[in-house]
């Protein structure tokens, strides 16, 4: 269970997050929502500790974050995925490489490891394209290659950044139908998106905020 | 076996920052390059030091009056004491002796003579160590207390020369091999700095993906190594170029070049210091890593 308890963020005298209280169940799906600026990215970095707040607390399963030790952060990282809105991808190493990266930091067996990046490669369609540079790639294939890295090691929770927003329509329901096909396998899900098309009928969860602050919550 | 990940994302980095690289190598060797001659002209300058003392001895100068059993006393005194090495018993009739052949044709000036006015005499060989000018004086002392010892005479100045060189050589050392120790580390610390933030982003990446410390430091300390070994064999390389090329080409007119010894320790002490000296550089280089 993921849970943000009257937490806010400032950059400076700018308020990006205020005030925020959320609870995520376990094995959850849930949309984040907004326009752009509205603090969805931040809500994001928190949970991965890529930004820490200013005020409140964040417990993810019963770990209160603020009371963890810089050392530990890799352990929070090491359970979730994430699929960044830049993608993040290094662009001297192939595609396959990438993606395995992931496994490796967690000194899964060579053997294994090839496996499970073929599968999650095959997974977004870009199983022929292993052994290609990022930098060669179009956005959306590089977007997919961002979201193979973050499902590949079957994280308990996985936070995804516009995940779609390089991508026709059609693949980024593919991608959409994927999530969800991941989360039947009781992963937490939350996805940031501007994008009213990807949880519409979907009937999961989705927060608003607007302004720093939730501004309300639907169904899909 | 498929390679550990660091070791072969550390020969990557390598290849693809080849110019850099094989440029830091290639000051790392010069550097080790002049450690191994400064070694190599230290240690046979340390040889020869140490070869100086077996030509070291003191003259203990017995009594007229000692008999042959006073002289058996003396003699086993010294025997017992751990600072002597040998010993050399010289009567006042082979002292004579000795005196005439060293004079030769001028020996007619000791014709005049009634009796021998030569002292018998104990010559004693200190153990190395045991030359130096305060050793040898205290040593002196405490012969002079034996029974049947007149006087003891040795070379004060030799003594403390020998002293003096063996600890200059040594201090020259430690000095020259800190100071080139420095700048290896520094050239391997900055050659990391720079491929440290080349890959800033990548290491950001990394960090966000849940990496370790340890996963990320890796490469890099492997990349440091690797330089400080390559510059080490590539500093033996120059070393022994210089040995067979320049000594044999200079034995050829100077013949005593002959004798001097390259110590076949620096073989592996060369490498490995390379290889420390570059992870220390890396490990600087990295610093504390936050999250």
């Amino acid at each position: 269970m993921i849970t943000f308890q009257n937490v806010s963020k400032y950059y400076d005298y700018h308020t990006v997050l205020r005030n925020v209280s959320v609870t995520l169940e376990k094995g959850e799906m849930v949309f984040i929502t907004g326009p752009s600026g509205a603090g969805k990215s931040t809500f994001l970095k928190l949970m991965y500790m890529a930004e820490i707040p200013d005020e409140g607390e964040i417990t993810i399963d019963n770990r209160q974050l603020s009371s963890l030790k810089m050392s530990h952060v890799p352990l929070v990282r090491l359970n979730i995925g994430v699929v960044f809105q830049d993608f993040k991808l290094i662009n001297t190493i192939t595609v396959f490489d990438n993606v395995a990266l992931a496994l490796r930091i967690r000194k899964v067996p060579d053997r294994e490891l090839k496996m499970r990046t073929s599968e999650a490669l095959k997974k977004v369609n870009l199983r022929h394209l292993g052994d290609s540079y990022p930098r060669s790639l179009s956005g959306g294939e590089q977007q997919r290659i961002a979201i193979a890295r973050a499902i590949v090691s079957e994280p308990t929770v996985l936070l995804a950044d516009e995940p779609t927003g390089n991508l026709d329509p059609n693949t980024a329901l593919d991608i959409i139908r994927l999530f969800r096909d991941i989360n039947l396998h009781g992963t937490t899900i939350l996805i940031a998106t501007h994008n009213r098309e990807l949880f519409r009928g979907t009937g999961k969860r989705v927060l608003k905020l607007d302004g720093g602050s939730i501004a309300g919550e639907e169904v899909g | 076996m498929a390679m550990p990940f660091s070791f072969k994302s550390a020969f990557q980095s390598l290849y693809r920052e080849k110019w850099i690289n094989i440029l830091s190598i290639f000051t790392v060797a010069s550097s080790l390059l002049i450690v191994t001659l400064v070694v190599f002209s230290l240690y046979n300058l340390e040889l020869l030091a140490n070869r100086l003392p077996d030509r070291f001895s003191m003259i203990v100068y017995l009594k007229d009056t000692v008999s042959e059993k006073d002289v058996q006393d003396v003699l086993d005194t010294l025997k017992k004491r751990q600072d002597v090495s040998g010993l050399k018993y010289i009567s006042r009739e082979s002292a004579l002796k000795e005196l005439k052949v060293a004079l030769k044709d001028a020996s007619h000036v000791l014709e005049g003579l009634e009796e021998n006015p030569l002292a018998s005499s104990v010559e004693v060989k200190l153990k190395t160590d045991y030359v130096s000018g305060t050793a040898a004086a205290l040593i002196s002392e405490e012969l002079k207390k034996i029974p049947g010892v007149n006087d003891v005479y040795y070379g004060e100045k030799i003594a403390e020369a020998i002293h003096l060189l063996k600890r200059s050589i040594q201090n020259i050392s430690i000095i020259i091999f800190l100071a080139i120790s420095m700048g290896v580390i520094f050239v391997t610390y900055s050659t990391v700095k720079i491929l440290f933030y080349r890959k800033k982003d990548e290491i950001e990446i990394l960090k966000l993906l849940g990496a370790t410390v340890g996963f990320i430091r890796a490469p890099f300390l492997i990349e440091g190594g690797i330089i400080g070994f390559s510059g080490g064999m590539l500093g033996i390389l120059g070393a022994f170029l210089f040995y067979f090329g320049v000594t044999y080409r200079l034995s050829i007119v100077i013949p005593v070049i002959k004798t001097l010894v390259f110590p076949l320790e620096i073989l592996i002490a060369l490498p490995l210091t390379g290889l420390v000296l570059g992870i220390i550089g890396s490990a600087i280089a990295i610093g504390r890593l936050r999250f």
